[in-house]
Formats: C-alpha cells, sequence, structure tokens
C-alpha cells in the first residue's frame, strides 16, 4: 500500500493547490473583514447619531427635584400645615427578588401590617420591575435605626427620605384646610407629564383648591449615573421653586373657641369678618384626622369615617345645608321693605294662627295666643311667623326667590373651597324643574319663614348677615388672605371682588339691623339664652328647622341619627352691633330651638374674638399629632 | 568594549533570527492597543494591565521558543501532542470548573483551560494525517480526517464550550479547505447543518444558549434581560463615531452599562473610544497577519508546514469575525474573545503559540520536502 500511496502525492501540485487555496482563503477573509468594517461604518459612522443620543440618554439622568409644598398658616402666622422629613421603605423588585426571599427577614425588623404587604403585593404582581414600590409610606425612628443596620442583608429595599405634610392641629382644621394625598391615576392626567413627579396633591380643602400655587414647582437634576442607577454627580441642575405659602384669615384661637362651644354636638358654624369677607372660623363637627391621609388612609380607619352616621368626613359648611328657618326672617324682612310692600312701621296681627283666605289649614304662630300686633323689629325680635307668612303671600314667590337670591341665596359665597353648595331658594320654577309639581300658595307661606323647600348652608347665612352688619355689602367668602411666593418675598394679599349691595336704602337694612339687637335683649327670643350680661351690643336671630316631628319624649342619641333626619337650631348674630367686627351662623344638629343651644354658640365665639376669651374646658388641648390617633373621634 | 557589544548583537541576532519581525510588528501593535483599552476599561486601574502583560509575556515567551522547533521535529511529535492533549480534555469533564460549565482545571496558580491547547494540537494533528496521503483528499482520508477534529470537539461540546468547540472545529475545517477538499463536501456540510440545526434546538443546545439565539433574532424582545448586552454593545459602538469618545472617555463602560467591557466585549470599548478609525486600524492589522500567515503557508516547502500556518492564519480570523460579529449583533452571541485585545490569559497565550509554530515554518524551511 505504502509504496502505491508515495507515488500519488505530487509536491508540485499540492503546493500549487494549496496557493489556489490559500488565495481564495485570503480573499474570503478580505471579503469577510471588510464586511464588518462595513457593518461598523453603518454603526459608527451613518447611523451615529441615533447611538450617541442612546448614550447620552444612558449616561445622563434627569432626576426630578421635588419643591417644598408651600406652609399653610394661620392669620397671626401659626403653622396649620407644614413639612416634616420622614422615611419610607421602597422595594426595587428586580434588585429585591421574589419577595418570600426576604419579606419574613424584613418583617422582623419593620412592622408592616397585612394591608401594606396586600397593596405591594398588588403592586409587586402589575407594577415595571424596575421602578420601586412602596412597601411601608412612613417607617419609625426605630425601625430606621434597626434597618439601618441590616440594611445589606435586603439588596432592593431602601429607605428614602422625604417631606411628610403634617397637620398639627389634626382634625381641628381638617374641613378648611384638607389634606395631601398619594397621587393618584387621575391626578398623574391632570398632573400631565411634567408635574409627574410629584408624589402628592391636594385632595380637599385649601391644600387642594390651592394645589397649583402650594406645590411648587418641579426642579431638575441632571445626574450621571451608572446602570444601577447610582448617581455619580450632578452635571445641570434647574433648581425646585417652593411652592407659595398661604396664610388663612382662620383664627386658630377662634377656631378652638368654637369647637369648644360646641361641647358635645354635631353641627356646623362660620365666623365672618364682615368688613373684609375674611373667614376667621369655620367648623364642620365631627371632624376626622386630616393626617391619616396623607400617605393612604387604612381601611380600617377609612371604614370607620364613612360608617359613622355623623359623616365627619362631610363639610357640613360647604356640601351640606338645610331648612334656614326662622333665620331667614331679618332677610324677608328687608324684601319688604325693600320691595315697597312693608314699611318700618306697617303692623301685623298675630293671633296665633295664620289662614290663606279661602283655605282651612292654619299655620302657626310660637305662641299659640299670638304676638298681637307686630311691626317689623319685633317680629324679628319674637320671630312672629304671622309677619312673615302674609308678607311672603303678598310679594309671591317668585318676587321672593329674586330677593333671596339677592342675599345670596341659591348663590355659591365664593369660598376657597371645592364643590361649594348653591343651596336652594324656594320658587315655582325650581319645584317644576326638581319635583314636576306644581307650586302651592301653602308653600310660599312657609317659605315665608324658611322652611318647605329652603335649602341654605351657614356659609350662605353669615354672610348674608355679614352684608347686614356691614352696611348692605355682600361680599365674597374667603379663606385665603395672604400669599407669599419664596420665603423672602412680602405677603400679598389675594385680590377680592367688589361686593354686591343687597339693598340701596340705609334706613331698610337699620331697622332690621334694631330688630336683630332687640331679639338679645329682654323679650327677644335669645335674650335668656345668649344675651344676658352682653358686655357689648350684639344682634341676632334665630332659627329652627325641623325635618321631622318629635313625637313624645322618646329620646334618641343624636349622633346615632342620619343626618337626613336631624333637625337644627340655628342662629346668626354679629357683634357688637353699632360697629360689627364679627358675623357668625351656627347649626346645631338636633340642637333643641336655636335660642337654646346655637345662641350660646355664637355668644362663646363672639366673646372669644371680642374678648379675648378662651374655652376653659380643656377640649382640644391635644391638638397635637399622634399617628395612632382615630379617626373622627377628636372634637 | 566593541567586541562584547557585537557579540551580544550576534547572540540576539541568534536568538532572534527565529522571528518574522513583520508579524512580530503587528502582533506588538495589536497588544500594545489591547493593554491601552484595558486600562480604560478596566477602570484606569494598572492590576489587570499588569496581570494581561504578564501573559503577554509568557505567550511571547511561547512564540519564541516554538519558533525555534523546527517543523520536521514538530511534526514528528505530533500524534504524541495529540492525544497528550486529550488527556486534559477527558480531566476536565471530571474536575473541572466553571460558570457554565466544566471549562477550567484549577492549578492553584491560575486556571487552565485544556480546550485551548487544541487550537494548536489539532490543526498539527490534521495537518499531519492529511500530508501523509495524496492530496487533495480521498473519501475515506477526509473521513479520518473529520474523525480526528470530531472527538475534541465532542469532549469540548460535553463541557459544554460552543465557543471553544467551533473555533477547534474551524481550524481543523481550514486544514482540510487547504488540502483542497472537494467543494461537495463544504455544499454536504452546509445542507448536514441546515437538517441539524432544528435538531440541535430541542436536544443539544442548553436553555441560556437558545436564549442567545433568540436574543440575536430580536433583541428588543426583552430589551432589559438577554438582549440587553447587545443593545449596549451596539450602543457603545454607535456612540463611537468616526473618531471615537477618546481614550478613557467611554461612558458606556465607565458607567458599566456594557457588560464584560474587560473580556468578551473590549472590542466594543476600543469602538466606543477610538470609532471607527480605531475598528479600521486594529482590523487591518488582523488582516495583515491573517495574510502574512497564509503567505507564509504558501512560501513553505512541505505540505504538512503549509497546512498548519495556513490554518492557524485563518482560524485567527475565525475569532475575529464571530467576536466582532457578535458584539455587534451581526452574530448570535458566543463566548469567543477579541484575539491579543480580551483579558484573559489562556486564549492570548495559545494564539501566540500558534503564531510561534507559524514563524517557525518561515524560520525552518527544509531543503527538500517529503
Amino acid at each position: 500500500m505504502r509504496p502505491r500511496r508515495r507515488q500519488l502525492k505530487s509536491p508540485a501540485a499540492e503546493a500549487s493547490q494549496f496557493r489556489r487555496r490559500a488565495l481564495l482563503g485570503f480573499v474570503l477573509v478580505v471579503l469577510a473583514l471588510g464586511g464588518l468594517g462595513g457593518w461598523y461604518y453603518k454603526l459608527q459612522v451613518l447611523d451615529h447619531a441615533a447611538y450617541a443620543l442612546q448614550s447620552e440618554a444612558n449616561r445622563l439622568k434627569l432626576r426630578p427635584v421635588l419643591p417644598g409644598r408651600g406652609l399653610i398658616l394661620d392669620r397671626k402666622g401659626r403653622v396649620l400645615a407644614d413639612n416634616v422629613p420622614a422615611y419610607r421603605l421602597d422595594v426595587t423588585p428586580i434588585d429585591a427578588g421574589p419577595p418570600a426571599d426576604w419579606l419574613p427577614e424584613l418583617r422582623r425588623i419593620v412592622a408592616l401590617d397585612e394591608e401594606d404587604i396586600a397593596d405591594f403585593q398588588e403592586a409587586h404582581r402589575t407594577g415595571a420591575r424596575f421602578r420601586p414600590i412602596t412597601l411601608k409610606p412612613r417607617v419609625e425612628p426605630e425601625e430606621v435605626a434597626r434597618f439601618a443596620v441590616d440594611r445589606w442583608r435586603f439588596p432592593g429595599v431602601e429607605l428614602v427620605p422625604y417631606l411628610n405634610r403634617r397637620y398639627p392641629h389634626g382634625p381641628l382644621l381638617a374641613h378648611i384646610i384638607g389634606y395631601v394625598g398619594r397621587v393618584d391615576e387621575e391626578d398623574l392626567k391632570a398632573l400631565g407629564e411634567a408635574d409627574s413627579a410629584f408624589t402628592h396633591v391636594g385632595k380637599a380643602g385649601i391644600e387642594r383648591y390651592y394645589d397649583d400655587i402650594l406645590r411648587g414647582r418641579i426642579g431638575y437634576e441632571q445626574v450621571e449615573t451608572n446602570v444601577e442607577g447610582r448617581s455619580l454627580g450632578t452635571v445641570g441642575r434647574v433648581p425646585a421653586v417652593p411652592g407659595t405659602d398661604i396664610k388663612l384669615s382662620i383664627d386658630l384661637d377662634l377656631q378652638r373657641a368654637m369647637v369648644a362651644a360646641f361641647g358635645d354636638f354635631d353641627g356646623s358654624a362660620v365666623a365672618v369678618d364682615p368688613r373684609t369677607g375674611e373667614i376667621l372660623a369655620m367648623v364642620s363637627l365631627p371632624s376626622y384626622d386630616p393626617n391619616l391621609f396623607v400617605n393612604g388612609i387604612s381601611h380600617t380607619a377609612y371604614r370607620a369615617l364613612t360608617s359613622n352616621p355623623s359623616r365627619p368626613l362631610f363639610n357640613r359648611n360647604v356640601l351640606g345645608g338645610g331648612p334656614p328657618g326662622s333665620t331667614v326672617k331679618p332677610f324677608v324682612g328687608l324684601a319688604g321693605l325693600d320691595s315697597g310692600l312693608r314699611t318700618p312701621q306697617d303692623k301685623v296681627l298675630s293671633t296665633g294662627e295664620f289662614h290663606i283666605p279661602g283655605q282651612r289649614r292654619g299655620y302657626r304662630d310660637s305662641h299659640a295666643h299670638g304676638h298681637g300686633w307686630t311691626d317689623l323689629r319685633k317680629s324679628i325680635a319674637e320671630s312672629v311667623n304671622t309677619y312673615y307668612y302674609q308678607l311672603a303671600l303678598d310679594m309671591g314667590i317668585e318676587a321672593f326667590a329674586k330677593w333671596m337670591h339677592r342675599y345670596g341665596f341659591g348663590e355659591r359665597t365664593g369660598i376657597d373651597l371645592v364643590g361649594e353648595n348653591t343651596g336652594i331658594v324656594p320658587s315655582a320654577e325650581w319645584k317644576r324643574a326638581h319635583r314636576r309639581e306644581p307650586w302651592y300658595t301653602g308653600e310660599t307661606v312657609i317659605a315665608g319663614i324658611g322652611q318647605g323647600f329652603w335649602k341654605a348652608t351657614a356659609l350662605q347665612l353669615v354672610r348674608a348677615t355679614s352684608a347686614l352688619a356691614d352696611e348692605g355689602a355682600l361680599r365674597r367668602l374667603h379663606l385665603a388672605r395672604e400669599r407669599r411666593d419664596g420665603y423672602e418675598a412680602p405677603w400679598r394679599a389675594f385680590p377680592q371682588p367688589a361686593p354686591e349691595r343687597i339693598s340701596d336704602n340705609p334706613a331698610h337694612i337699620q331697622a332690621v339691623r334694631e330688630g336683630m339687637e332687640m331679639t338679645m335683649q329682654p323679650g327677644g327670643t335669645a335674650w335668656y339664652a345668649a344675651g344676658r350680661d352682653l358686655p357689648y351690643p350684639m344682634a341676632g336671630k334665630t332659627g329652627t328647622a325641623q325635618k321631622v316631628s318629635r313625637r313624645g319624649a322618646v329620646s334618641v342619641d343624636p349622633h346615632q341619627l342620619p343626618l337626613a333626619l336631624r333637625h337644627q337650631a340655628w342662629f346668626i348674630g354679629y357683634a357688637p352691633a353699632d360697629a360689627p367686627t364679627i358675623a357668625v351662623a351656627v347649626a346645631v344638629e338636633h340642637g333643641g330651638f336655636g335660642s337654646s343651644t346655637a345662641a350660646p354658640i355664637a355668644r362663646a365665639v363672639m366673646d372669644a374674638w371680642i374678648l379675648g376669651k378662651r374655652p376653659q374646658a380643656p377640649a382640644v388641648e391635644d391638638d397635637t399629632v399622634s399617628f395612632d390617633n382615630v379617626a373622627g373621634q377628636v372634637r | 568594549m566593541n567586541a562584547i557589544l557585537r557579540w551580544l548583537f550576534e547572540l540576539a541576532a541568534r536568538l532572534l533570527r527565529t522571528l518574522d519581525w513583520q508579524l512580530c510588528l503587528a502582533l506588538a501593535a495589536l497588544m500594545a492597543i489591547g493593554l491601552a483599552v484595558l486600562y480604560s476599561a478596566g477602570g484606569e486601574s494598572t492590576t489587570l494591565v499588569l496581570a494581561q502583560g504578564a501573559r503577554y509575556a509568557l505567550g511571547f515567551a511561547a512564540l519564541w521558543a516554538l519558533s525555534r522547533v523546527p517543523t520536521h521535529r514538530l511534526r514528528n511529535a505530533t500524534p504524541a501532542a495529540y492525544v497528550l492533549t486529550l488527556v486534559p480534555l477527558l480531566l476536565v469533564l471530571a474536575i473541572g470548573t466553571g460558570r457554565h460549565g466544566k471549562h477550567w482545571i484549577d492549578l492553584g496558580v491560575f486556571y487552565f483551560q485544556p480546550a485551548e491547547l487544541l487550537k494548536l494540537t489539532l490543526p498539527m494533528m490534521a495537518a499531519w494525517y492529511l500530508n501523509s496521503e495524496p492530496l487533495p483528499p480521498r473519501f475515506r482520508v477526509v473521513l479520518v480526517a473529520l474523525g480526528i477534529i470530531f472527538v475534541p470537539t465532542a469532549l469540548i461540546l460535553l463541557q459544554p464550550d460552543f465557543g471553544t468547540a467551533m473555533l477547534v472545529v474551524a481550524s481543523g475545517a481550514f486544514v482540510l479547505f487547504l488540502a483542497g477538499l472537494s467543494w461537495w463536501w463544504f455544499a454536504a456540510a452546509l445542507g448536514g447543518l441546515a437538517a441539524a440545526a432544528p435538531a440541535a434546538w430541542f436536544w443539544l443546545l442548553k436553555p441560556y444558549q437558545k436564549d442567545r439565539i433568540l436574543t440575536f433574532l430580536d433583541p428588543e424582545s426583552d430589551p432589559l434581560g438577554a438582549g440587553w448586552n447587545i443593545i449596549q454593545s451596539k450602543i457603545a459602538i454607535g456612540a463611537g463615531g468616526l473618531t471615537g469618545k477618546g481614550w478613557g472617555e467611554g461612558s458606556q463602560s465607565h458607567l458599566d452599562y456594557l457588560p464584560e467591557h474587560t473580556t468578551d466585549f473590549i472590542f466594543a470599548v476600543l469602538s466606543e473610544e477610538f470609532g471607527w478609525m480605531g475598528v479600521a486600524v486594529v482590523l487591518s492589522l488582523y488582516l495583515f497577519v491573517v495574510g502574512r500567515c497564509l503567505w507564509i503557508a504558501a512560501e513553505a516547502r512541505d505540505g504538512y508546514s503549509r497546512l498548519l500556518a495556513g490554518s492557524l492564519g485563518l482560524a485567527l480570523f475565525v475569532y475575529v469575525i464571530v467576536n466582532g460579529g457578535m458584539i455587534s449583533g451581526l452574530l448570535p452571541v458566543v463566548g469567543v474573545p477579541m484575539p491579543l485585545l480580551s483579558y484573559g490569559g489562556t486564549s492570548a497565550v495559545s494564539l501566540l503559540a500558534g503564531m510561534g509554530v507559524v514563524m517557525a515554518v518561515r524560520a525552518h524551511k527544509p531543503m527538500h520536502g517529503h
């Protein structure tokens, strides 16, 4: 075999064959390397711009810098809402791995309730893996310390410092200030792309109404980041603009006095400076702790708030309202004068029962035997129904409604809170539209004493009362008094619209005012409850709006009755009567007659404002915030 | 004094006589570029550079030593060397370590990758065998040659190390190609590959290998997972532009966006920092090395030397095309380093040793062939 093979091997032929193949190989190598070089040319030269952009996007990240939210202060500069440093616990799923691996360990260090974990699991299932999820919105200082020691055991779990909104007075101002809450889908849509970095927005109250100026403007840092997102240095910076500070017209002491004056009652009250329309104090009771909402309220706390029949979350001043009862009489009386139907001296005979000519049904006075001959002043001081039955009947419901709208009933007061209720002024038109029923004359009669289809809020009543107190100037009610855009900037007043006039005749207003002053004097409906020993002249009017008649001596716990069934004791008034500095409207739910419960509350508020009297009871001593405070308990 | 200098000069000349200065210059240029890029990619630390420099020194020593071995001695020792290098290949399957399999043997001082040796001994064996037969090879001879290639390849695939197996197969296949293998074989190989691909997909490939192929086909399908490497690598390359961001200025590697930027993806660092110009220079150097090897092979007087030198040169080209294609998204991800640029010892040493053999071919031309 072997020799034969030797013969077949031809060195020259093999060498030339090799050269052909080597040349072919070299050509292929040139082509392949040339192709590779061409591909790199495409990437590096032709497509350079796109890749350079991506490389820059990798390198530089725009990191939003959240501005500090504006402070909310009372009229004397006391803090009602501020920001305090706090920590939350964030988890980045891609770094942390499956929760089963670290969650049990973590729970030994940081207290986590089932709700936090359920929320986290939900977000973990649905969210992006590289975006941090908040596991616990507020970590207590001891937990921060414990976690800091063990943090190396929990990759992807991070303590994130942030500024937490705090309401140091808790429930005291909940219905005024409202609260901020975590941004939800809807908020994100409203905020838009540029402001999507905000974590919290105002959800209620002043926080919501003025959210656009309170939240400030987001700043940006251009940060060089490595692949783990660790910042390696700041390249550029657009500073955040802190939110505008807002000074309210609310007086913290007066607010406390007002809450204290309510004692155990539910209801609402507003105190206004009639000269400006500034709201000095405003309560809706019961209240709630707005701090609970800042980082998401727990389901149990929320259920406790919503299942309470007294509805702590319901702002009675803005959203509520009911028949104003006899508190409308001064205004109906003024309408009688201004419409020319009555002079202040015109008298009507009160017999205890009023009949519409040709009808059998009787409309009663509060005195079974009547008040006798009654002029305007007496009709107010003694709350004589017959005077107003007759006046409303003479006026007719259309003119009546027109006059009531002029005094601000059925209209928004313009208060700087979202969702204000206009209330209802009874009219044939309203009834047709909403009840699809014709108007009956009897309904005109009872409209005259603030009953029937009436719906008025304490805000509307106090505004109209202020107009009487300030020579007919009907002003926009407002809470925000001044703003400061930055710590160095001067305080600037919020501009207010010019007032409207409720009457062109000062003598008419004067007559009504005299009637209201007589209310507080012997013989007047509020003398015994609030008018005795007055160190300053006061004017007022009581009212009672009965929603269901109380039969017998069935005692009902007023806090357990649904709002719609509660009757209201009203009082409106102002003081000092000769030069008013405060006007008040009080609505007490299930508060008996207006004279007995609402009037003393108004008197206590006025005493606090005019005499500087502080409440004696330690009613709102604990208005510093504690987080285990259960909602809706603190009054 | 003069005499001493002359004596020293002559000694150096005698010692370095066997080196091919053209190849040496090109290789030195590549190594210098490699160290420069490594310095930048390694976070401007000299630790990696010194370690790699030591490997280059070791590799160069091997190159020098092998260049001094006359080719007929090498040829005579070939069958023994081939069989001997199969032993650690078997051993590694028993005691090996590695990330995705058993690739390395821990020798205490360094990790030794037995498969690297085959990059040298397999083409030697193939060349030895084919040279002992009349060429172009007959059917039976081709079958035996394929057997010679198949045994170590199968062992390497068992580790499993697809990248090295491919390089080893390639170096053997180049010997067959240069030996004048009939085109029918290449057609049959292509056909067989196409037929075997589905089978390989279902039985042979590991999940991570399948991921790599899927990712290659569509890197955007999982931009944060498997596709990340290629996307970031392409960004690095593309962002380099014509002239590059400058030495040490490559943000993709310095900010860790680029994975494995001192090893498999170092060419992307070079592309980012030195741009297409740098790429063109390096590719030209590789082309020169391959061309020079083929030239030396063509000049050789015996079949064994020809086949060996030619296949070693072409094998280097495979590294370049596979690595350069992989990091730029042109080919699927395969663990193949960029020759003389990627950080890592064994491949640099085995490559330089191969170049030493090529230089030996140039230096030891027998007066007469077989």
